[in-house]
């Protein structure tokens, strides 16, 4: 098992070796470069300081889908459901740690954690038994097969599962972001609520509202122009693939769905766990922790101005070294 | 949820504050206030900005616990009441009127529908006479109202849980006079009929001579002189309040 696993991993890796060796896989990547340029120049001229996160990414994801992209087969062929569903456990957990490392608030990478794990459990557990269920029952007055094939099959498990989890990131990203933002600029609402005896769930509900309508929109306006403004690269594929146009968009359809309530249920949990935190046991606003967030922001920010003193002091010394050759 | 008698009848005051110090970090607000606030009367707090008023205000109703110290609302100890019950005894008017979107009559509602209070259309219109507001305000967008009007619309809130205690930030601040004239015969009114107890920080030494009868002087954190109104403008016991007054005079 574990000789094959080593010539599987070899005969992949010089597979690569071999790719990388054409020049037509230069070109494409050269020509790919001119639009991450492009957007480091937009990054500059908005002073965004994205730049570095931006180049560090891109380099990190074409790497990463160069290696894993090649073992993909691999992992489509796993057939027992434990399995798949630790791929996605393992899928989940980096999600988090991704989302970890943007948004260095308390707590972040348990919540993180939690919610991309519940939500992706959630909904990748229901299709796939649903499926299941569907294919297992004797029958049917009607035929049906489910979204999934049943066995389900790692090549519909793990890309569905990998949509749906970048999706609930995203949104859990966006939720402790928004969150964070709206609960310190409408501290004094969230006073006055309390002021007349409600709870602070209650309070920070009424002020969250406004946030799930701005993370969710994006997604239910792409659903809305379906098939007009929004042809995504999976029903296209399918349909390029050969597969029927109306069975392709019946899965596209589900995808959508499944992709909301993910996005959906996993902003939920990222709010109720992380918004816990602003207040105290008896129902105050957490001074401690504002303050602790303060302090992460200032940071942060000296951060920020570090780096940004540290490129200056660097185009000063190599003005000075070329007027010195002068 | 714990039966529980917030009206202890036996007490002299219905706030006793005892050796209260709160702390921000290493910022210190408050420091060693002991204080007991009388029942049936209107309490003002008087004091140069960044003395603490407001933050006093707050540890009232428990929007912030003390550091170090005990305050007694009724006789009890407030850290042992539950906050949401203890804040519906105990209005807080805040400084800015911080509305809940939508309609004058949902924010009026707002507290009603967390206790369960039953209020007819009569009730509201009620409440919007108590505060200068005319009857078509009731379903006005508060989007449109202008600040005196959204601070009023702030107080009626606050009146609709029908408290037992009244606690206010410089309500009249941003009013003008006829409405400020109203507000204050509402709280005069207030704690006359229904015996609500009105506690107000202000900034305006003829408010305080027009409505309290019992003055608490607060600077740098600390409780400089308390007695009735009247002594404070007959007699100026402190030079830190003789030079208060008198700045504010000649302003």
């Amino acid at each position: 098992m574990a000789s094959e696993l080593v010539a599987m991993i070899y005969q992949t890796l010089v597979e690569i070796w071999q790719a990388l060796k054409e020049p037509n896989i230069w070109i494409r990547i050269g020509l790919s470069a001119i639009l991450l340029l492009m957007l480091i120049g937009l990054s500059l001229w908005q002073r965004t300081n994205l730049e570095s996160k931006l180049v560090w990414s891109f380099l990190r994801g074409f790497l990463q889908v160069v290696l894993f992209g090649s073992f993909l087969t691999v992992i489509f062929g796993i057939q027992k459901i434990w399995m798949q569903f630790l791929i996605l456990l393992f899928m989940s957990a980096f999600a988090a740690f991704t989302n970890y490392q943007s948004y260095h608030y308390p707590k972040v990478l348990l919540i993180g954690l939690l919610a991309i794990t519940a939500s992706t459990m959630f909904i990748m557990s229901i299709v796939i038994f649903s499926g299941a269920i569907f294919a297992a029952i004797p029958n049917l007055p009607f035929k049906i097969e489910g979204i999934i094939p049943y066995p389900p099959q790692g090549e519909f498990v793990i890309p569905m599962g990998s949509m749906v989890i970048s999706s609930a990131m995203r949104m859990s990203g966006i939720a402790l972001e928004r969150a964070k933002s709206d609960i310190i600029k409408s501290r004094g609402k969230i006073e006055a609520a309390l002021a007349l005896g409600d709870s602070p769930k209650n309070a920070v509900k009424t002020i969250l509202k406004d946030s799930y309508k701005a993370s969710l929109l994006p997604t239910i306006n792409r659903v809305a122009t379906l098939g007009i403004v929004s042809l995504p690269g999976l029903m296209s594929g399918m349909i390029i693939g050969g597969v029927p146009p109306i069975e392709a968009a019946v899965y596209q359809v589900v995808i959508f769905l499944m992709l909301l309530s993910a996005a959906f249920i996993a902003s939920i949990t990222t709010n109720m766990l992380f918004t816990k935190q602003f207040f105290t046991k008896r129902e105050q606003i957490n001074l401690v922790f504002l303050n602790e967030l303060a302090q992460l922001e200032q940071k942060k920010a000296e951060e920020r101005k570090n780096r940004q003193e540290k490129r200056r002091s660097w185009w000063r010394r190599k003005k000075q070294t070329e007027e010195n050759q002068k | 949820m714990v039966a529980m008698t917030l009206d202890n009848e036996n007490s002299e005051s219905i706030f006793s504050v005892q050796d209260v110090s709160f702390k921000i970090g290493s910022i210190q607000i408050l420091s060693h206030i002991t204080i007991e606030i009388n029942k049936h009367k209107i309490t003002g707090i008087i004091g140069p900005s960044g003395s603490g008023k407001s933050t006093f205000l707050r540890l009232l109703n428990n929007l912030i616990s003390p550091t170090t110290g005990k305050i007694f609302f009724n006789g009890q100890d407030i850290a042992e009441i539950p906050p949401t019950l203890l804040r519906k005894q105990i209005g807080l008017v805040q400084q800015r009127p911080y509305l809940f979107e939508g309609t004058v009559k949902e924010n009026l509602l707002y507290g009603p529908k967390i206790w369960g209070i039953d209020y007819s259309e009569d009730d509201l219109l009620h409440l919007l006479d108590k505060v200068a507001l005319p009857h078509e305000f009731l379903e006005r967008d508060i989007e449109g109202l202008s600040g005196g009007e959204q601070q009023r619309v702030s107080l009626a809130r606050s009146l609709a849980n029908e408290p037992q205690v009244l606690l206010l930030d410089e309500p009249t601040s941003s009013l003008d006079v006829i409405s400020e004239e109203i507000i204050e015969s509402t709280l005069k009114r207030l704690s006359e009929e229904r015996q609500v107890k009105v506690i107000i920080v202000t900034h305006s030494l003829e408010q305080t001579e027009r409505l309290t009868e019992q003055l608490l002087f607060l600077k740098g954190g600390q409780l400089v002189e308390t007695a009735p109104t009247e002594e404070f403008f007959t007699q100026y016991r402190n030079d830190e309040i003789r030079s208060f007054f008198k700045k504010k005079e000649e302003n």
